[in-house]
Order: C-alpha cells, then structure tokens, then sequence
C-alpha cells in the first residue's frame, strides 16, 4: 500500500509511492545541449547586458571581462525597479503596478559548468553575491520580501543556457511564503518550538534520509517530499534570515549546497531543477518560529491537473530510498 | 510597465507581464505530441479490449450484453494505476512529528465513448451519457463515508500529465481529506460572503458581464471567461449563470448546454492556438454529511460557486513560481479573450 504523508508545516498531503519506485534511471532527463553561440554570460560579451550592479573580479575594469561572479539587473524584467507603488481597486478585483526588482546573477563564466560542477570556493563566491544583493535591497522600504533562486535546465523554466541564479525583490510577501510562515507560527504557538528545528532534530534521528551533515548544515530528502529526490538545506542553528549567516556559516552552506547538487547530477545525470531560498520577509529578523532554508526540486515528473486542482503532490521515490541513492554517488570533495 | 493583479478568491497575485509579453498568435501551434502506440498496442479503453482494465465498476450498457465484454455505451474502471484505492483502512498514524494514512480513496476512469475519439470529440449523445455517468458516480461515492471530495479532471498532452493515449476520459479521484487548494478556495469564498453577505462568484460574474472586454462565450445557463488574474495564457474558467455550489446537483436538462460552451472555448481555443496540452478541473463543494462539523460550512451553500478550469499548458512553471506562489503571464487575459472571441469555427 502506498502512504499518504502530511507536511507538518503548511498541512499539504502528498501520495508517496512505496510499491511501484521508479528507479534512479526511470526518469526522462532532458538532455541540456549546450551550443554558446553569443551568450550575454560569457566573458567579453559585458556589453550585452545591462550594466553590472556588481561583480568580483581579479583584474580588468567594470563591465570588461576577468569577473568570477557577476550581477547584473535582468534585460527582461518581470518587475521594474522604476516608480512609486500604487495599488487599486476595480470592482472585486486588485491590482498593483509592477514595481520590483529583477536581478541575475551569473554563478561562473564557464557556460559549460553548472553549480554542481563548481568547487566549494566558487560556490561560496556565489553565496556571498546572493548575500550582497539582499542587504543592499532592503534598504528600499518599498519592498517586503526577497526571493532567491535558480532555475537549470529547460524544463526548470530557464531561458538562457550560461548557469544563472535570479533574485526578485517584491513589493508583497507572496502566498506560498506567508501560508509557510503562518504554518510555522501555529506550530511555535502550540509546542512554543521552531517546526523547521524539530525536522532537524527527528530527521538526524531516523538518519535514513540524511545526505549531507557537518558542524553548522544538513541536507535530507523530506519526510514529505513532493516531487522525487527534493532535498533541503538547512542551518543547524535556529536562524530565521539567510542574511543572518555568520561568515563561518558560509562556506559550510556553499559546500552543503554543491554536495547536494553533485549527488543529483551523479546519480540521475543531469537533471533540470530548481532551487528557492525561503527565507523570513525583510525585517523578520530573529523571528523564533521560522527557520530559513533553501528547497532543491529536481524537475523529473510533469505536474498535472491532479496536483493543480488540489495542492496535493505525488512522488513517485519514497524519500529514504532517494536519499540512499543519493548517498551512493561519490561527489569530488574540492 | 507590468501589472500585478490579485486573484479576489484566494489572494493569489499574477504578474502580467509587458517586458515578456507575447501576441496571442505567438504561442505556436501543435503543441500537443502524436499519439504513438507502440507495436502491437492496443489502446484499454477501445470496445473489445475490455480484459485490458481492471474489472469495470459502472457502465452503460445495451440489452443483454454482459460485464467486460462489448456492448457498453460510457464505461467505469477503476484506474490501472491508481493513486488511492477503495480497500482497506485510512489507519491515521504519526510518525513522530509527521502525519501518515494509507492511500484509502478511489480513482474511477470514465471511458466516453466505446470507439478512439479524442478529447471533446464524441458524439453529442455520448457527451451527455458521459456527463450523466460522472454525476452518478459521485453521488455513490459520497455513499462512502471515508470519500470528503471528489476531483473531477482531464489531463490532455504530455506537458499537462496525459497518457499517450488519447481515447476521450474523465478521471475522477475520490480524497478522504479535504485538499488543501480547495479549503483555500473556499475560505476566501467565505470571507468575502461574511464580509458582503454576496457570493464573490456571482459579483465576479456580473462585473465581467457589464466590463465585457473578458467575456470569451455566454450559453443560456453558462458563461466562459478570461479570469483577471489568470496564471496562464489562454486559461478559462466556465461557470454556470445560476448560483450553486455543488457541480452533483446540476439540473441534468442544462447538460446539452453545458456542452455548447465547452465545444465554443475548445473550438475557438484550438483555432488561435492549435491543438493544446491542458488540465482541465472542476471546482466544486466537498461532501457535508458530517453535522457536527457543518457550522464550519455553514454558509457553503451560499458563498461558493462551482465551476471549471481549463489550465492550458503552454509556459512553464519556474522556481520563481514555486517559491512564491506568484505566477508570470505573458499574455494580458483580456487578449487571449479578444482573438479567443474573434476566432470563426
């Protein structure tokens, strides 16, 4: 019989399948041609884009080449940083101008490489841009809330080839942050303990679905994952702001992150994914019941109307055999 | 500059984009794979096949022809892959902090027609057969007391979860917990009903009906709209002119209607974009035999409004999506509605 497991934080129900498991080669994997032809990414091409906000670099001058990491405002932003807000009302229905901020920022000048294939060094240079960007954007009072995440490959809804990470900052706190945010503070009102440190806790107990552990980070496959080989990323320390991070916090996530990757790439060759960070809205500092995190969701299986019209997920690789599987890749420890 | 709209029901914002906006010609066409069987396959749901599905639960049949075997007209079956089953027990257990049942339910596939026609192409008889057997059918569920809602759904192309065989089907999936969009759907329908003593489906209705610029098709008792903050190009929702929660109790002499819209936003829909990958999902009241519970959906009757939503499968959802709940349009609804509306079929 197949299990149905409830995520104890936003209270969604998800089929786990634990008689028919698909096997780590039983996923269509879109392969990802690269052909690079003039892509704005890659070195020299500065021009292309707009220009940088900011960029680390060894040598040479702004927008020019020799950068490691390089952020720049997205060419075709969904929101534009331009303008007052305005909100208003037509009959029952809202809306909003579409003030925000659109960023990208290129994780490597190598377009042949992804974060997987990056060394902790590298990734860790990344982090510290996705952390330069969100203190400086929320200084900008009209925003509320800072999203960042990457999207790899087609299928993950990536446009451009070259490995990018996006950061949105928006003008609201969006629904699926405030429903996981007000699913924390239930369980904090009831059990007066962060939700997110009792997963830890629970999770480094059963230990069969633990893929990465050190002094300050865990990575597991969910209790309740929704989609096959979902991993999460976790600071072992109740920290409710990615920008709280210490700076030995860093590296130890960079690492944790790139492992995690890795595994995924090794064992099911390349698959599209994304990743978000969750972290508390701006000014949620030392909020005691939320605990930032990212969400790593490989893009494997089609979600369909089933899932559309009831929020409920189906995973097809009971998340202890995915961890296992996970846990057999080698990963280059660099 | 782009746009944010929010969706009244549940909060739900959308960003119609300008910088990433297309023509609604721009979506290409064929989006939909050919159907491919492989050599000597043969499709489970054809006359004649009927070895190759699980026993069937229900079916239409003619005088005199036995169970499983040819003679039916509309057949149920239980899925080959079910995602809930009707045997055993729910059994709710904890797994110290998490919450475990078994995957007590049903999933029913309603074959519409006994001959390999695709979607929405049957016979008008055959359409109210089917609609009829789909309304029997979730009256007998609601006689299993574990069954909360019934989904009822179509997944069509790849993109949208379809199978590779394209023999015209409903799905129907029986859930013994109430879902989690759909409570979100219903409480933001109470809210507005507490607030306005309205329901927000029949303000919606008549502010599209005098704004007119999202309006794709009106039948007598129905009308089809380009929803204000779609999510998707070209997503559509049907809803029926006269208040009512629950789809079950549909007024079966209004089916051959029903039917006349679905065929205009398919029809039309096709005619702009080609052959498209879609979910299709009806939204309506989960069951209320539970009395003591009822004071929670006290006024369900009143705020809420059954309808269907046709989620074309064209763009694809990105982290961005996922994270935020937020989705990106690129196609202002009120232009998918206005060359939806042009288009001659």
């Amino acid at each position: 019989m197949n299990e149905l497991r409830r995520d104890p934080i936003t209270g969604r129900w998800t089929i786990v399948f634990l008689n028919k498991i698909t096997p780590p080669s039983g996923f269509a994997v879109e392969p990802h041609v690269k052909s690079k032809g003039n892509c704005p990414f890659c070195w020299g091409n500065e021009a292309m884009t707009p220009p940088e906000i900011i960029a680390h670099r060894s040598s040479g001058r702004e927008n020019g080449p020799n950068w490691s990491v390089r952020v720049v405002p997205n060419k075709f932003p969904a929101l534009r940083i331009e303008g007052e807000l305005n909100k208003e009302g037509i009959g029952v229905f809202d809306t909003m101008n579409g003030i925000g901020a659109h960023e990208v920022i290129v994780d490597t000048p190598d377009h042949f490489k992804d974060m997987a294939d990056l060394s902790f060094a590298e990734t860790e240079e990344v982090v510290w841009a996705y952390l330069a960007r969100s203190v400086d954007l929320r200084r900008d009072k009209r925003f509320k809330y800072i999203l960042i995440f990457k999207n790899y490959g087609k299928s993950a809804g990536a446009s451009l080839e070259h490995p990018h990470s996006q950061l949105i900052a928006l003008p609201i706190v969006p629904k699926r942050v405030q429903e996981e945010i007000d699913g924390a503070a239930k369980y904090y009102d009831y059990k007066e303990r962060c939700v997110f440190c009792d997963m830890i806790r629970e999770e480094l107990t059963d230990k069969d679905r633990i893929i990465y552990n050190d002094d300050k980070f865990v990575a597991f496959c969910p209790y309740v994952s929704r989609f096959a080989y979902e991993v999460w990323i976790l600071p072992k320390k109740h920290m409710s702001d990615f920008i709280d991070m210490g700076r030995d916090d860093v590296p130890c996530f960079a690492k944790a992150l790139r492992n995690s990757l890795a595994m995924m790439k090794g064992l099911l060759g390349d698959p599209s994914y994304n990743f978000i960070i969750h972290t508390s809205p701006i000014n949620g500092h030392e909020r005691v019941d939320y605990h930032w995190h990212v969400e790593i969701m490989p893009k494997l299986s089609k979600v369909a109307g089933f899932e559309w019209g009831s929020g409920f997920y189906i995973d097809p690789v009971p998340p202890e055999v995915a961890a296992k599987n996970l846990l057999s890749v080698k990963v280059e420890d660099k | 500059m782009p746009e944010l709209r929010r969706d009244p029901i549940i909060g739900r914002w959308v960003i119609i984009s300008t910088e990433r906006a297309k023509r609604p010609n721009q979506f290409g066409s064929n989006l939909v794979e050919k159907e491919e069987f492989g050599p000597g396959e043969k499709c489970p749901f054809c006359e004649g096949n009927e070895s190759m599905t699980p026993p069937e639960i229900y079916a239409v049949r003619k005088d005199g022809s036995a169970p499983n075997t040819p003679g039916w007209e509309v057949r149920v079956v239980p899925s080959i892959s079910p995602l809930l089953q009707i045997e055993g027990n729910l059994d709710r257990h904890g797994h110290g902090m998490y919450d475990i049942m078994n995957t007590r339910g049903a999933h029913e596939i309603v074959i519409e027609s006994p001959a390999h026609f695709p979607e929405f192409q049957v016979s008008k008889e055959q359409f109210i057969k089917t609609a009829n057997v789909v309304l029997d059918r979730i009256r007998d569920l609601e006689k299993d007391p574990v069954i909360k809602y019934v989904l009822v759904f179509k997944n069509y192309g790849k993109a949208a979860g379809g199978g590779h065989i394209r023999h015209s089907r409903t799905q129907i999936i029986g859930t013994p917990v109430n879902l989690k969009r759909v409570k979100e759907e219903l409480a933001g329908a109470k809210m507005y009903f507490d607030y306005k003593d309205r329901c927000i489906f029949c303000d919606m209705i008549k502010q599209e009906i005098k704004a007119g610029k999202r309006v794709i098709a009106e039948s007598e008792k129905f009308i089809a709209i380009s929803p204000f903050a779609s999510r998707f190009p070209f997503e559509t929702w049907i809803f029926p002119k006269t208040h009512s929660c629950d789809f079950y109790k549909v007024d079966r002499n209004n089916i051959p209607d029903f039917l006349n819209i679905l065929r205009v936003v398919f029809g039309k829909t096709r005619k702009v974009i080609g052959d498209f990958p879609y979910n299709f999902v009806l939204h309506t009241a989960p069951f209320r035999r539970d009395v003591a519970k009822r004071g929670y959906w006290e006024t369900i009757e009143k705020d809420y409004h059954w309808h269907i939503e046709i989620l074309p499968i064209l763009t694809r959802v990105a982290g961005f999506e996922w994270g935020s709940g937020f989705y990106i349009n690129p196609l202002p609804p009120e232009e998918a509605c206005k060359s939806v509306r042009e288009a001659e079929i």
